[in-house]
């Protein structure tokens, strides 16, 4: 299928989907009150927002973090980047601290920081091992993100305010604003951009990364730029959005699958790809069961589990 | 013309000194063999003359330009270097793989242009592949993986290519093959390349460097390195050179 076509077919989707999104739900909307109705334009319309953007920063950060660290399974969320960043983000909320800086507010900035701790400890405990196997990166992230598990939890508790942080940890696009589309979208156009314009690194670095240093790449600044970068967006996705897992695998898995693992191509459909399934699940999240809401997380781990050893065990083979 | 100057290299890695004092100079055009037993500093050689490996002491010079003050990305517009073991890239095809080659000559906000898909081509044209353009690179042949990621050197359009060992896992008729086009190949490039098989390389490369322990034992002709008296010091191995009836090319012979 040409690159071209797939990019319409999929984009086209997501508008109908978009739209479709917006009139299902819980709330009966009627016609004539569609041009005014506050559900529809404050309330479900910045949710459908929020959730594209947070589709695209997951799923690219997925296809940069496997292409750096060259390992199929590489997602944000198995490597523990989405739980340190959850760590930093729960710090923020629950002290209420005030920080800025470069334009980033207190809760992102943690989140960033907490989220760039974690892959620094997950990548220096996959190096401990002399063989560089992908298991040994996942099982460094299974390390770090049962930790950071255990320090949100107690930060959950010492702060006392259970209900609210637990309700976002599980990740919701629930009480999403136009704020939240307005914080979330210079990290997703900016981070798509940067990595769009390094396909050519990324690509280089698929033929191992001594060859891509033949090839001209300075390949440490690259790569840790690139999981910088990655980190970013996540910690973005994160701080507004909650932990929400496997985007950043099942989306870059398919892309491949269906268009091979050229990053000109990949990262702009794994990123359109993104908000669809996102889209697509907070949908979902807030009508299987209505007038109950599902948390988004949960959706996409139910999904993303079992999607997860499906590609461990065609790795295997 | 020289196109390789090595003079007085001292180099290894991780704090381990691998090459002592070593100078030679190769002319453009040259196919030129490295040989010597496991360990000798063969690898360790090639790679830090394609800047992989820094270099301690001494100086190396590619067409006059001393690699230790260029730029990487400079670097890899002159010398393109294949690795021993490559693994296939998963969902690429020979066409995709081979256009990684022209990296170096992209810039950060252009992708391959046509000029570049011809070079491309060119390079697999040269490794006779083309027929294979659409074909996936994990679903190849041992012998054809290697001449399409012989083809993404050559897509670099380097003026020196650097080779480790490329017919070391081949069989004989793919070993015959890929010399040959890189015997082909020396017309418009000069090509360094490691080998273990010494009659192989007797028979198809200008110039033998034989190494050992870190030195070298003899640099010039086939028929001038390879001796009983140079392959008993390189190997402690006895052997007797004879040369091919038909095409004079030196051959070794072990003794019992």
């Amino acid at each position: 299928m040409r690159k071209r076509t797939l990019v319409y077919i999929l984009f086209l989707f997501l508008l109908i989907l978009s739209a479709a999104s917006l009139f299902i739900g819980t709330v009966k909307v009627a016609p004539q009150e569609m041009l005014t109705s506050p559900i529809l334009w404050t309330i479900r319309l910045p949710r459908i927002l929020l959730a594209a953007l947070a589709g695209i920063l997951l799923a690219t950060s997925g296809v940069i973090l496997q292409g750096v660290l060259r390992n199929p399974l590489a997602d944000p969320y198995i490597l523990g980047v989405s739980a340190g960043a959850g760590v930093g983000a729960a710090l923020g909320i629950s002290t209420k601290i005030n920080l800025t800086f470069l334009g980033m507010s207190t809760v992102p900035l943690l989140a960033f920081f907490f989220a760039l701790l974690a892959v620094l400890v997950v990548y220096q405990l996959s190096r401990l091992s002399s063989r560089n196997s992908p298991e040994t990166l996942i099982l460094a992230g299974v390390a770090v993100s049962a930790f950071a598990s255990a320090v949100l939890a107690l930060i959950i508790i010492i702060s006392g305010q259970l209900q609210s942080i637990y309700f976002w940890l599980l990740g919701s696009f629930s009480l999403s604003s136009y704020n939240d589309v307005l914080t979330l979208l210079p990290y997703a156009v900016i981070g798509l951009l940067i990595s769009y314009f390094y396909s050519k690194e990324l690509n280089a670095l698929l033929l191992g990364e001594e060859v891509a240093m033949t090839l001209g790449v300075e390949v440490e600044k690259i790569k840790w730029g690139m999981i910088v970068l990655a980190t970013l967006m996540t910690a973005a996705a994160v701080s507004v959005s909650g932990l929400v897992g496997f985007v950043g695998l099942i989306v870059p898995h398919f892309i491949r699958l269906l268009m091979g693992p050229h990053h000109r191509g990949l990262i702009p459909l794994a990123a359109l790809s993104g908000t669809i399934l996102l889209v697509l699940a907070d949908t979902a999240a807030r009508t299987v069961l209505s007038p109950m809401e599902i948390p988004v997380g949960i959706v996409m781990a139910l999904i993303g589990a079992p999607f997860f050893l499906y590609v461990l065990r065609r790795k295997k083979r | 013309m020289t196109a390789l100057s090595v003079f007085n290299l001292i180099c290894g890695y991780e704090g381990k000194e691998v090459l002592r004092g070593i100078s030679f100079e190769i002319e453009v055009g040259e196919f030129v063999g490295i040989v010597g037993p496991n360990g000798c500093g063969k690898t360790t050689l090639l790679r830090t003359i394609s800047g992989l490996l820094p270099v301690w002491q001494g100086c190396i010079k590619v067409e006059e330009q001393d690699i230790h003050k260029t730029e990487r990305a400079e670097l890899a517009k002159t010398i393109a270097f294949v690795p021993q073991l490559m693994e296939p890239i998963e969902g690429f095809t020979v066409a995709d793989m081979v256009l990684l080659g022209r990296t170096p000559h992209l810039n950060r906000f252009s992708f391959e242009s046509e000029e570049d898909r011809q070079v491309a081509r060119w390079a697999r044209e040269e490794l006779r592949i083309e027929k294979l353009s659409k074909t996936l690179v994990n679903e190849l042949s041992g012998g054809e993986f290697q001449r399409v990621v012989i083809a993404r050197a050559l897509a670099q359009e380097p003026r020196l290519m650097l080779l480790d060992e490329p017919t070391s896992h081949l069989d004989i008729r793919y070993q015959v093959r890929i010399l040959k086009l890189l015997r082909k190949l020396r017309q418009t490039r000069t090509i360094v390349a490691t080998f273990h098989d010494l009659n192989m390389a007797a028979r198809f490369c200008q110039k033998l460097l034989l190494l050992k322990a870190g030195e070298i034992v003899a640099f010039g002709r086939p028929d001038e390195v390879l001796t009983a008296e140079n392959i008993w010091k390189a190997y402690r191995i006895k052997a007797e050179v004879k040369r091919n009836p038909k095409t004079r090319h030196a051959r070794l012979v072990l003794l019992p």
